[in-house]
C-alpha cells in the first residue's frame, strides 16, 4: 500500500462534462488559471443527457475511482432536458453501486451554468475530496479491470 | 490507421508546465501513430503547413491536437480535415491547456503525466472515429427579428435592404421600444423620438418587412435555414379602420396607471401609447371578461357600468346594465348578485356593491321617455306563456330579433313573482311597472288574466298561428309538509299568502306568527306578516345559522325588523285548538351528510321537542309547478316537478314549444337566472325558426378571467358603503321601500373603488363613439405558422425594479422616482408636456439628488454585479436637461465611480459638471421621508468617509438594467441560454458576439446585455450581417454530430422516439419497425444514443465506443 500522497496522486476521476456549461465553465476557471486537483480529466460531452450509465459503470471498471456528470442548471440545458435524464441516470448508477457494495458517491451529479467557473472549480475539488478520502477500487489480478459488474450496464441504459 | 499527433506548446502556455519533448517521444510508441510534430502554435498558419504536409507525406487518415481546449480552436482544425479532405470526424482533441497546463502549473510533474493519458485518450478514441455523412439543406431566404425596439428595427431595415423578407414580431402594441420613451439621448442632447419616429414609419412601410405588433413567438421549431415559427396574434379589438383620431379614448371610463410613461400618468384602456406609435391603431387592453361579468348568469358588464358610474356617466351606464336585462332597477334592488361575490376586491376586503350601484343608475340614469316600438321583420308570431321576469325577458329580445311577440298571463298583472312574491317593500311596484311598460313599450303585446289550459291551451296557440310557444310559467304554489295539523284556521302558505297580499293587498295575520322554513321567501312572509298586523314572528328551519339559505340582506333586515329565528327544527305537528292553529310542535335535528344534489336532510335528535306558539304557521318550505298548462300540449311533460327541456336547445318534447324559468331550471330559483333563461328562449326560438345556429343559445365564456389581486397595481383598501335604510322597527308598519338606495356621492366613491381588474369594463362606450367603425369585440387571438432562414433576438431589457432595495423608498415615496420615469416626465411629449413637476403636489423641485448603481454593481442578494453602463451618462444627461430648464435647480448625483468611456461622453460628463450638477462619491445608507413629501438622504461621502443628512425635494434613482421579460421568454422558446441578469448569452463573448449557441439565432441590442443606443445599432447591423452571410448561398449542410439508428441492430422498441426533445426521430411502421432519424432536425444531443437499450442509435462524433475509448484511458 502507498502512502496518502501518492495513493491520492494514482486516482482517478473522469468528467463527464456538457460542451455548453460545464466544459465551458471548466475553460472559463482555467483561463483564470484557478488550480484543480490533477485527478479529474474531462471528457467533452454534447449534453449530460448523452452519458449512459454504461459510460459511468466502465469507467469505473476500467480505471477511475470515481466519476462525475457535470451539466447545465436544471431547467437550463440547451437541449431543454437532458440533464434531467443524466440525474436520473446518475441516481440509478448510484443505486447499482450500493447494491454491488461500492460507495454510491463515487458517481455525482454537478450543476452550473457556463457563467459559474467556481461552481466548477468547487464540484471538482468535491469530488476529489470524496475519492481521496475512499479507498482505490479493488482491481482483479487476473484481466487488470476492476470488479464492478457490467453485465447490468448495457441493460441499464 | 495511420495517425498524426500534433502537439501545440501555445507559446509557453502549455511548454511552461508540460516538457513536450518526453510527451512526444511516449506518443510515438502509441498504436496506430506514424507521426508526432510539436509546434510553437498549431492554430497558426505554420501549424497547419506542417498538417499539411504530414497528411501529404506520410498518408495520414486521422490525427490528434493536442492543444488548447476543443471549444476553442476545435472547429479551426475540423475545417483543416475536411478541406485536406480527410472528412467529418477525423480529428480527437487532447486538451492539455484549460484540461492541464493552465490548472496544474502548481504540480508540473503530475500534469505531464496527465497529458501523457490526455493525449492517450486522444489516440485511443481515433481508433474508433469513421467519417460522418452530412446532407445539403435548403435555407429559407426570410429572418424572424423578435422585438422592435431601435436594436429590432435596424436590424430589419438592414436585412430588408439586402432583399431579403423580414417578419418583425413585437410584443407591445407600437414599435420603438425602450428608445421611443426617452426624451433626449446623451452626449448630442438630441430628441430620442425625432431621430425615431421617421425610422418607425419607415420600417412600417417597407414592402419587405411584414410588422406583427401585440404578437408573441411562441414556438420556433425545425432546423437552422428552415425554423417554422408560430406567431401568435393577440388581438387588438379595433380593426384596421382605425383613422387614429382617439374619440374612443375621450370616452374610455377606465383609468389605468400608464405602464408606457412608467407609471407616472395615467392611461385609458383604449389606448395609443404615444401620437407617432406605429401601427398607429389605437388597442384596447383587456384581459378578457372581468370577474363580474363572468359570474353573472346573463354576462351584464358590471364593470362596464360601474366604472361608467364612477364618471357620473349614469344614462350610459343604464344603458350597459339594461342591455342584457330588461329589469336593471329590479335586479339593483332583489338580485342574489354573484357579481359581488367573485369581485376581485372582494378577495382582500367587501366587495364592490355592484347591486346599489346599479340601482342607482336605475333610479337616476333610465331615460325618462319609454323607448319606440320595434319594426317586426319576420312574420311568425310567438306566444309567451307566462309574464314573470322569464317570459318578459324572452319577449324583449324576440322584439329585438324583429318579433311580434305576445304575452299571457295568467294573473290580472304582470311581473310574476317580481309582483306577487317579492314584497312591495323591497321591490316597489311602480319600480317594476316601469320595466315592464319599457317591454311593452316596444311592441310585445301583454294579455293579463290568461291561464293556460283553462282560456286557452297550447294546441289553440298553434291553431290561433302562433309559430312557437315560450313556456315561463314559474312555480307558483307552496309545497306542503306531511305533517298532522296543516288544515286548521291559521295555516297560511306563504307563495299563496304573499300573492294574495300582493293583489289585494288586505291580508291579515295574527299577533304572533310561526313561518316554517329559513329562506328568502320565509323572510319575506314572516316580514310580510308585520305590515298585515302580526307582533311577534318567529321563523323556525332546520339548517343551522351557518347554512341559513337566505340572503345576507334578508337576514340583515329580518334582523333589525326583529324577526326570531329558531334553527335546526324540523316540525312534525301543527298544534291547535277547536279547529285553529295554536302552534307548532318540532323536534330538533342536525343536517345528515349531503346527497347527490347537495342537499343534507335534516336528522332528528331522539327525544328533543320544542313548541312554538302562534295563531298563524306560515309554511315557506319550498314552491311547486302548477301543471294545469299541460292540458292541450301533447309532447311537454312534468318531471320531478320541473318541465323537460333539452339545454342545449331549451326545446320541450314538442316541437317548437320551450321552456324557461323557474318551471324549467337549471340553476337556482333566481329573478336573474330566470332573466338569463329568457334570453336563451329567445334565441332558441330564432334559431329554430330561422332554422340555423343564428345566435348562440348559451352565452360562450371564452373570455373570461380571473385576475388574482396580486397582479394588479398595488392599492389602498377602501371601505364598501353602506345603504340606509329605513329605521328597523319602524318600518314594519309600512309598505314603503325599506332600502333608500346611495347617494350620488357615495355611489361615486363606491363605484370608484372598482380595481379595473381586466382593464376594459366591456362597456362599449368606444362602439358607439368610433367614427370609423373601427372597434371590434369579437376578435381573437390567432396562430400564425411562418418559415424563415434566420431568427434574430432583440427583445431588450427591463429596468430594475427598485422596490427591491427598501431603504431607498421606491414605491412607497412618491418624489422617489427612477430615471426611466424622470425621462418621460423630462419628455416633450410624455404627461406633463416636458414640464417637471414631483408626483406628490405638482411642484417644480429645486433640490434633486440623483443616485447612482441602484440594482447595478451590486453584489448583495437584492441586486445585480453587472455594471449597467448607460446610467452615469443617463443621470448626467437628465441633469443637463434639468439646469437648462431650471437653472435655480441643485443637482447632486451620488456616484460609485463615474464611468464615461465612449466617444465624447467624458467631454460631455466634464461639460455638465460646468454647469453646475454636483458629483458626490458616495452611498446612501437610506432615504426617508418628510410630512410634506420631502425627502431626507442618508449618504457616505466614500471620498472623505463622512456621513450627511441631506434634504431634497426629488430623488431620482438610477435603477440599472436586466434582460426583459420578453427576453426571458424568448430564450425559453427559442432554446437559448440567459446568463446573469437574464441577459441571452452569446456563442463566444469576443469571437461570436452575435451569435446564441443555436446556428442561425443571432443576437443584439440590451438582449445580450447593457449598452447605450449606438452599440445597439451597430450590434443590431452585425446580427443582420451574420444572418445575411448564412442565408447569402441558399444551401447549407447537416451537421456531422447528429444521430444515426443502425437497422440491423435496432428492435424498434421506440425508446428513442419517446426520449427525443426535437420530436427528430420517428418509427417506421410494420413487422421490421425501426427507428429513423431525420438529421434537418436533430440538434445532437445524443440523450437517443444514452437511452437505446441496444446500442443502435449512435450520436455522430460521440458513440459508445469513441467515449470509452476515450474515458477509460
Amino acid at each position: 500500500m502507498a502512502g496518502a500522497t501518492s495513493a491520492a496522486a494514482d486516482r482517478k476521476i473522469v468528467a463527464f462534462c456538457c460542451r455548453e456549461c460545464a466544459y465551458a465553465a471548466a475553460d472559463a476557471s482555467a483561463n483564470a488559471r484557478t488550480p484543480l486537483p490533477p485527478t479529474v480529466r474531462l471528457v467533452l460531452m454534447p449534453c449530460t443527457g448523452r452519458v449512459s450509465p454504461l459510460h459511468l459503470l466502465s469507467a469505473l471498471a476500467e480505471g477511475a475511482d470515481g466519476v462525475m456528470v457535470a451539466g447545465c442548471l436544471l431547467g437550463q440545458c440547451h437541449y431543454r432536458e437532458g440533464n434531467f435524464n443524466a440525474v436520473d441516470r446518475v441516481a440509478f448508477v448510484q443505486r447499482l453501486l450500493k447494491s454491488v457494495g461500492v460507495e454510491p458517491e463515487r458517481c455525482q451529479m454537478f450543476t452550473m451554468s457556463a457563467g459559474e467557473p467556481p461552481r466548477f472549480v468547487a464540484a471538482v475539488r468535491e469530488m476529489d475530496r470524496v475519492i481521496v478520502g475512499l479507498p482505490p477500487l479493488p482491481r482483479s489480478e487476473a484481466s487488470g479491470n476492476r470488479e464492478v459488474p457490467l453485465a447490468a450496464a448495457r441493460g441499464a441504459a | 490507421m495511420r495517425a498524426g499527433v500534433f502537439l501545440c506548446e501555445c507559446g509557453g502556455n502549455i511548454s511552461g508546465v508540460i516538457n513536450l519533448e518526453p510527451l512526444a517521444a511516449h506518443v510515438r510508441g502509441l498504436d496506430g501513430v506514424v507521426e508526432v510534430n510539436v509546434n510553437q502554435f498549431m492554430c497558426g498558419t505554420e501549424g497547419r503547413a506542417m498538417i499539411e504536409k504530414a497528411v501529404e507525406e506520410r498518408g495520414l487518415d486521422h490525427f490528434v491536437i493536442a492543444s488548447c481546449s476543443p471549444r476553442f480552436q476545435g472547429p479551426t482544425f475540423e475545417r483543416i480535415a475536411r478541406e485536406l479532405r480527410l472528412g467529418e470526424n477525423a480529428v480527437a482533441f487532447g486538451n492539455i491547456r484549460e484540461g492541464c497546463s493552465y490548472v496544474h502549473g502548481h504540480e508540473p510533474e503530475r500534469a505531464q503525466e496527465k497529458a501523457k493519458k490526455i493525449v492517450e485518450g486522444a489516440v485511443a478514441r481515433l481508433h474508433h472515429m469513421s467519417d460522418l455523412p452530412r446532407h445539403r439543406t435548403f435555407l429559407n431566404r426570410s429572418v424572424l427579428v423578435v422585438g422592435g425596439g431601435i436594436a429590432g428595427i435596424s436590424a430589419a431595415e438592414e436585412l430588408a435592404a439586402t432583399g431579403i423578407e423580414v417578419h418583425l414580431v413585437e410584443r407591445q402594441q407600437s414599435i420603438g421600444g425602450s428608445m421611443a420613451r426617452l426624451s433626449k439621448t446623451f452626449p448630442t442632447e438630441d430628441c430620442a423620438m425625432c431621430s425615431l419616429a421617421p425610422r418607425l414609419t419607415g420600417t412600417a412601410t417597407n414592402s419587405r418587412i411584414h410588422l406583427h405588433a401585440l404578437s408573441d413567438v411562441t414556438a420556433i421549431t425545425g432546423p437552422p435555414g428552415e425554423f417554422n415559427v408560430t406567431v401568435r396574434h393577440r388581438p387588438r379589438y379595433v380593426n384596421e379602420k382605425c383613422v387614429g383620431c382617439g374619440e374612443c379614448a375621450a370616452v374610455c371610463p377606465v383609468t389605468y396607471p400608464n405602464d408606457f410613461d412608467f407609471g407616472v400618468s395615467e392611461r385609458t384602456a383604449v389606448h395609443r401609447p404615444f401620437a407617432n406609435a406605429v401601427p398607429a391603431t389605437f388597442a384596447i387592453d383587456r384581459k378578457g371578461w372581468s370577474p363580474c361579468k363572468t359570474a353573472c348568469p346573463v354576462h351584464t358588464s358590471a364593470h362596464g357600468y360601474v366604472a361608467l358610474v364612477a364618471k357620473g356617466r349614469y344614462e350610459e351606464a343604464w344603458r350597459v346594465a339594461s342591455e342584457p336585462n330588461p329589469f336593471p332597477s329590479v335586479c339593483g334592488r332583489i338580485c342574489t348578485h354573484v357579481c359581488e361575490s367573485e369581485c376581485t376586491r372582494g378577495n382582500v376586503e367587501d366587495p364592490i356593491a355592484i347591486a346599489g350601484i346599479k340601482r342607482f343608475i336605475a333610479d337616476h340614469g333610465a331615460p325618462a321617455e319609454l323607448p319606440a316600438p320595434l319594426p317586426v321583420f319576420y312574420d311568425e308570431p310567438i306566444a309567451i306563456v307566462g309574464g314573470g321576469p322569464a317570459g318578459l325577458t324572452a319577449a324583449r329580445e324576440l322584439a329585438q330579433f324583429g318579433y311580434k311577440a305576445t304575452v299571457l298571463e295568467a294573473l290580472p298583472v304582470a311581473g310574476g313573482m317580481l309582483r306577487v312574491g317579492i314584497p312591495e317593500y323591497r321591490l316597489p311596484r311602480d319600480v317594476l311597472q316601469g320595466e315592464v311598460e319599457r317591454i311593452t313599450a316596444l311592441g310585445v303585446e301583454l294579455k293579463t288574466s290568461q291561464r293556460c289550459g283553462t282560456d286557452f291551451t297550447v294546441d289553440s296557440l298553434f291553431n290561433d298561428g302562433y309559430k312557437a310557444v315560450f313556456l315561463a310559467t314559474g312555480l307558483h304554489q307552496s309545497k306542503d309538509l306531511p305533517i298532522p295539523g296543516l288544515d286548521q284556521k291559521g295555516v297560511l302558505r306563504a307563495v299563496e299568502f304573499l300573492r294574495a297580499q300582493a293583489l289585494s293587498e288586505q291580508m291579515t295575520t295574527g299577533k304572533r306568527v310561526v313561518v316554517v322554513g329559513g329562506g328568502d321567501v320565509a323572510y319575506d312572509a314572516g316580514r310580510t306578516a308585520f305590515r298585515c298586523g302580526a307582533e311577534e314572528v318567529t321563523l323556525a328551519c332546520i339548517e343551522d345559522e351557518r347554512t341559513a339559505p337566505a340572503s345576507s340582506e334578508e337576514i340583515e333586515e329580518g334582523k333589525e325588523e326583529q324577526v326570531a329565528v329558531e334553527y335546526s327544527l324540523v316540525p312534525i305537528e301543527i298544534l291547535g285548538s277547536n279547529g285553529a292553529a295554536t302552534g307548532v310542535k318540532f323536534q330538533r335535528c342536525t343536517l345528515g351528510e349531503p346527497n347527490e344534489r347537495g342537499w343534507r336532510p335534516p336528522v332528528p335528535v331522539e327525544g328533543e321537542y320544542v313548541e312554538l306558539f302562534g295563531d298563524t304557521v306560515i309554511f315557506a318550505v319550498g314552491q311547486a309547478i302548477v301543471d294545469d298548462f299541460t292540458a292541450g300540449a301533447d309532447g311537454v311533460t312534468v318531471e320531478r316537478g320541473q318541465i323537460g327541456v333539452d339545454p342545449d336547445t331549451m326545446m320541450t318534447g314538442r316541437s317548437g314549444v320551450f321552456a324557461g324559468g323557474d318551471a324549467a331550471a337549471m340553476g337556482p330559483w333566481t329573478a336573474i337566472e330566470a332573466i338569463a333563461a329568457g334570453r336563451r328562449g329567445a334565441r332558441a326560438i330564432h334559431n329554430f325558426l330561422r332554422g340555423e345556429q343564428l345566435v348562440p343559445v348559451w352565452d360562450a365564456e371564452a373570455d373570461k378571467v380571473k385576475i388574482p389581486h396580486t397582479e394588479l397595481e398595488p392599492f389602498e383598501p377602501q371601505a364598501r358603503r353602506i345603504m340606509k335604510t329605513l329605521d328597523g322597527v319602524a318600518r314594519r308598519t309600512t309598505w314603503e321601500e325599506v332600502r333608500l338606495g346611495f347617494s350620488e356621492e357615495d355611489v361615486r366613491q363606491e363605484a370608484e373603488r372598482c380595481l379595473d381588474c381586466a382593464v376594459c369594463s366591456d362597456c362599449k362606450s368606444c362602439v358607439t363613439a368610433c367614427p370609423a367603425d373601427a372597434i371590434d369585440f369579437d376578435q381573437k387571438a390567432w396562430d400564425e405558422e411562418i418559415t424563415v432562414g434566420a431568427v434574430i433576438l432583440a427583445t431588450g431589457h427591463q429596468e430594475f425594479d427598485a422596490t427591491r432595495k427598501l431603504p431607498l423608498g421606491y414605491g412607497r415615496f412618491q418624489n422617489v422616482l427612477t430615471q426611466s420615469q424622470l425621462a418621460r416626465l423630462l419628455a416633450a411629449s410624455g404627461p406633463t408636456a416636458g414640464e417637471l413637476k414631483r408626483p406628490s403636489d405638482g411642484q417644480v423641485p429645486k433640490r434633486i439628488f440623483m443616485l447612482q448603481c441602484v440594482g447595478s454593481r451590486d453584489c448583495t442578494s437584492s441586486g445585480n454585479e453587472h455594471c449597467s453602463a448607460i446610467c452615469c451618462l443617463f443621470a448626467t444627461l437628465h441633469s443637463s436637461l434639468i439646469k437648462q430648464h431650471y437653472p435655480d435647480a441643485e443637482i447632486t448625483i451620488g456616484y460609485t465611480d463615474l464611468r464615461a468611456p465612449g466617444k465624447a461622453h467624458e467631454e460631455y460628463y466634464r461639460l455638465v459638471q460646468e454647469r453646475g450638477v454636483r458629483y458626490v462619491r458616495g452611498r446612501v445608507g437610506e432615504i426617508l421621508e418628510e410630512q410634506d413629501g420631502s425627502l431626507t438622504v442618508r449618504m457616505e461621502n466614500t471620498m472623505t468617509g463622512s456621513k450627511s443628512e441631506e434634504p431634497y425635494d426629488l430623488v431620482v434613482l438610477s435603477a440599472g438594467l436586466e434582460g426583459s421579460k420578453g427576453t426571458q421568454d424568448i430564450a425559453r422558446v427559442a432554446g437559448v441560454q440567459t446568463a446573469a441578469a437574464g441577459f441571452i448569452r452569446e456563442f463566444h463573448p469576443k469571437l461570436a458576439p452575435v451569435d446564441t449557441q443555436r446556428a442561425g439565432m443571432f443576437l443584439c441590442g440590451t438582449a445580450q446585455g447593457p449598452k447605450n443606443i449606438p452599440d445597439s445599432i451597430a450590434q443590431a447591423k452585425a446580427a443582420a450581417a451574420r444572418a445575411i452571410s448564412m442565408l447569402s448561398t441558399g444551401f447549407a449542410m447537416t451537421p456531422a454530430q447528429v444521430a444515426a439508428s443502425d437497422l440491423e441492430v435496432c428492435i424498434g422498441c421506440g425508446v428513442c422516439e419517446a426520449s427525443c426533445p426535437q420530436t427528430a426521430i420517428t418509427l417506421t411502421v410494420g413487422a421490421d419497425a425501426h427507428s429513423v432519424v431525420d438529421p434537418n432536425v436533430c440538434r445532437g444531443c445524443g440523450i437517443c444514443a444514452a437511452d437505446c437499450p441496444t446500442g443502435a442509435i449512435q450520436l455522430g462524433g460521440f458513440s459508445d465506443d469513441e467515449i470509452l475509448a476515450e474515458a477509460t484511458v
